[in-house]
């Protein structure tokens, strides 16, 4: 992975140092909250509903040990012994104290981390591909060109007070595992005309209230090329995105209202007059940064048919929390976060530790973090699986529920977030107490269930193939339900299926949606989502509000 | 009297703002100077949020200040009006930043090519002027005069 030099160590020094200060000031009373305000937040600090929210950067989602360990120590030293992994890559922790944040922001520089544009109207942090550099279907390596962006974002002079929050994610497979096409910017790795690789663009997707799917800018664009022509996209966006209306200032409004041709257009335009200033990345340069990210020293191994041992639960861990690898002998293992009964995507201390051990012992000392907010082992050799396995299940980190219906995306919800209009971790113990049985999950097959709090859509619940949104509904917590989203593949928005339902009815709602499923899907090999698409909401609509409780 | 950051020393203006009665020179709006309001000599002109900075290029020649305003604290059109003027546009002349800035915003600022500052009415010019040397690195290339970081070739072209 990329590894920082003295550049970056001063860079950061002196960027804790200024956060410092500026907290000194605002203690002091010599920085009003209205100044304070943009100062902290792009320090990654919120403050919510119980205390500040410090969220903390892991750029495209990639964590050696000892950062993990780090994490592990920040949780118990300035918080209460757990973080929350989130759907952009990030971890959070909810229960920091104001003044102790540039001691946590300086721990973390100690480990190359920090908390730069986790939040505030600028460029965010970038994600990537869960499985770069291990997929079959990958053409190339998304995360030297995400550390690229990483580097040239970060403080970016011109791009600091944007409209609103922006967003790239950059993939090089075939299938999209990062969510890119609901992003504020889309790169993809794809061959040109000549053959040779370079990036399709795309911009204007985004979540929130107006969810939309990104529109191609530019079918290729040489790679040396890609950080002048992110500029010309973010000046236009600057320059015009509105300011007026929080609601309406993201990139995809301003797409949505110039329409993609003339956005395009004024891009292009931007990217001619801005030529002889545009960053222009040489290959000697692109060429180091891809050194960074070369495979590890794999052993030359058999590839193995099943784990060796014949235990049901290894064999169940196996079948749904491991997936091929592109080196024979190989496997990635995926650490579900998801354990029934707790918060999804929270990890205590302990956890953190642990698997710093097993990471540093079984695959090469990485950890990665994937947006549906497990962590994954990337390398590891079948051989390793039973001893891995019998050593992530004391620790409640086996859950074999990867894909399943209660591997939830969720975000804090009600109980942490000031934004949010509803719970949604009761929700997800809900569904986890009335989807315990496992052999009923399996035979569900894939289904993503995506869960947000509130509009914002932090929990991506328009591109679940459940989505579940929370609202207010005269102070009651009620819960809307969409069917037939997906991030990838054919990405879809879903399609709300009528009125809210209370709380206490989201399990049975979705009880009675799985039964839909069950009874129509053509056979066992047709997903939830491939059912969906077929028949429609139409039937699962009729079943939920059906005034026979029976059903249910 | 409105008191000015540049180098060498925070001095105190002698241009007359839109509206202002006086002496000094009078600073025009962007729209009275395209619609031939100037007279002879040095031009100074006030550039608003939404104003399109490359129409000032025929004026190249004549033109000594660019106020660009920000008018609420996190407008950041500024910068990339800031960024076109110094960099598309040529102007090398004072270009000022006025309005809802605080210490905090002088470095990035500078970065994209101001060199005069005109910060809200609380700050300390003294203290605030140290805010440039508050980075020693960068990432990006800088159109500014007034910090010359190093950058990191390694990783962006500049």
């Amino acid at each position: 992975m990329y590894a920082y030099d003295q550049f970056d160590r001063t860079f950061l020094a002196e960027r804790v140092a200024e956060f410092r200060e500026q907290t000194r000031r605002f203690l002091a009373g010599e920085l009003s909250e209205d100044e304070f305000r943009p100062l902290r937040l792009r320090n990654g600090l919120y403050i919510q509903t119980h205390a500040p929210m410090l969220r903390v950067a892991i750029p495209y989602g990639l964590l050696a040990t000892r950062q993990l360990r780090m994490l592990a120590h920040i949780a118990r030293r300035f918080d209460r012994g757990y973080g929350h992994f989130s759907t952009r890559q990030n971890i959070q922790y909810n229960w920091p104290k104001l003044a102790e944040v540039p001691d946590i922001l300086e721990a973390l520089a100690s480990v190359e981390m920090h908390a730069i544009q986790t939040s505030g109207n600028c460029i965010r942090n970038v994600t990537a591909d869960h499985l770069a550099g291990v997929a079959a279907d990958e053409l190339e390596d998304p995360r030297p060109w995400c550390e690229l962006i990483r580097q040239w974002s970060t403080l970016h002079p011109e791009f600091y007070y944007l409209p609103r929050k922006f967003k790239i994610a950059v993939t090089g497979a075939s299938t999209d595992r990062a969510a890119s096409e609901v992003h504020d910017v889309g790169v993809h790795l794809v061959r040109g005309p000549a053959g040779e690789v370079g990036f399709e663009i795309l911009a204007g997707g985004g979540l929130g209230r107006m969810p939309v799917i990104g529109k191609r800018i530019r079918a290729w664009l040489p790679k040396p090329e890609l950080l002048g022509y992110l500029e010309a996209i973010l000046r236009v966006y600057n320059r015009h995105g509105r300011r007026d209306n929080i609601h309406k200032a993201r990139i995809k409004v301003l797409v949505k209202a110039l329409g993609v041709e003339e956005f395009t257009r004024q891009v292009e335009a931007e990217y001619a007059a801005s030529a002889a200033w545009a960053p222009r990345l040489e290959e000697a340069q692109i060429a180091r940064m891809q050194a960074c990210f070369a495979p590890p020293a794999y052993l030359s191994l058999p590839d193995l048919a099943a784990p060796l041992g014949v235990s049901a639960a290894l064999l169940a861990w196996y079948r749904h929390n491991s997936r091929a690898h592109k080196i024979a002998g190989y496997r990635v293992v995926f650490v579900s976060l998801k354990k029934h009964g707790e918060a999804p995507g929270d990890m205590s201390a302990e956890q953190m530790d642990a698997l710093a051990e097993l990471a540093d012992r079984y695959s090469f000392g990485q950890v990665r973090v994937t947006h549906d907010q497990n962590l994954v082992l990337a390398d590891v050799a079948q051989h390793d699986l039973a001893a891995l396995h019998a050593a992530l299940e004391p620790l409640g980190l086996a859950t074999p529920n990867i894909g399943t219906l209660t591997d939830m995306i969720c975000c804090p919800g009600l109980d942490f977030c000031s934004l949010a209009n509803a719970g949604s971790i009761d929700i997800a113990k809900q569904i986890h107490e009335r989807f315990n049985d496992f052999d009923y999950l399996y035979d569900l097959g894939e289904i993503q269930v995506k869960m947000s709090g509130c509009m914002n859509a932090c929990g991506h619940h328009h591109v679940g193939h459940i989505g579940i949104l929370g609202v207010d509904k005269h102070g009651e917590e009620w819960y809307q339900i969409t069917l037939g989203g997906s991030a990838s593949g054919r990405v879809a928005l879903g399609e709300v299926i009528g009125p809210s339902v209370p709380k206490l009815q989201v399990a049975a709602t979705l009880a009675r949606i799985l039964a839909v499923y069950v009874e129509r899907r053509e056979d066992a090999a047709e997903s939830f989502l491939e059912t969906v698409r077929r028949i429609g909401v139409g039937p699962f609509k009729e079943r939920v509000y059906a005034t026979d409780t029976e059903a249910a | 009297m409105r008191l000015i950051l540049r180098r060498p020393e925070p001095a105190a203006d002698v241009w007359r703002y839109p509206g202002e009665a006086g002496s000094g020179p009078q600073v025009l709006t962007l729209a009275e100077l395209t619609a031939g309001a100037a007279a002879a000599g040095a031009l100074g002109v006030l550039i608003g949020p939404t104003d399109d900075v490359r129409l000032l290029a025929p004026y190249l020649g004549r033109l000594t200040l660019v106020v660009v305003q920000f008018e609420k604290l996190g407008d950041g059109r500024g910068y990339s009006q800031a960024q076109v003027l110094r960099q598309q546009v040529g102007y090398r002349g004072e270009l000022r930043a006025s309005g809802a800035l605080k210490r905090d915003h002088m470095y990035l600022l500078a970065r994209c090519g101001f060199d005069a500052f005109e910060l809200d009415p609380s700050e300390d010019g003294q203290g605030a002027w140290a805010q440039l040397e508050r980075f020693s690195v960068a990432y990006q290339a800088s159109s500014g005069t007034l910090v010359h970081p190093h950058l990191k070739g390694a990783a962006l072209g500049s």
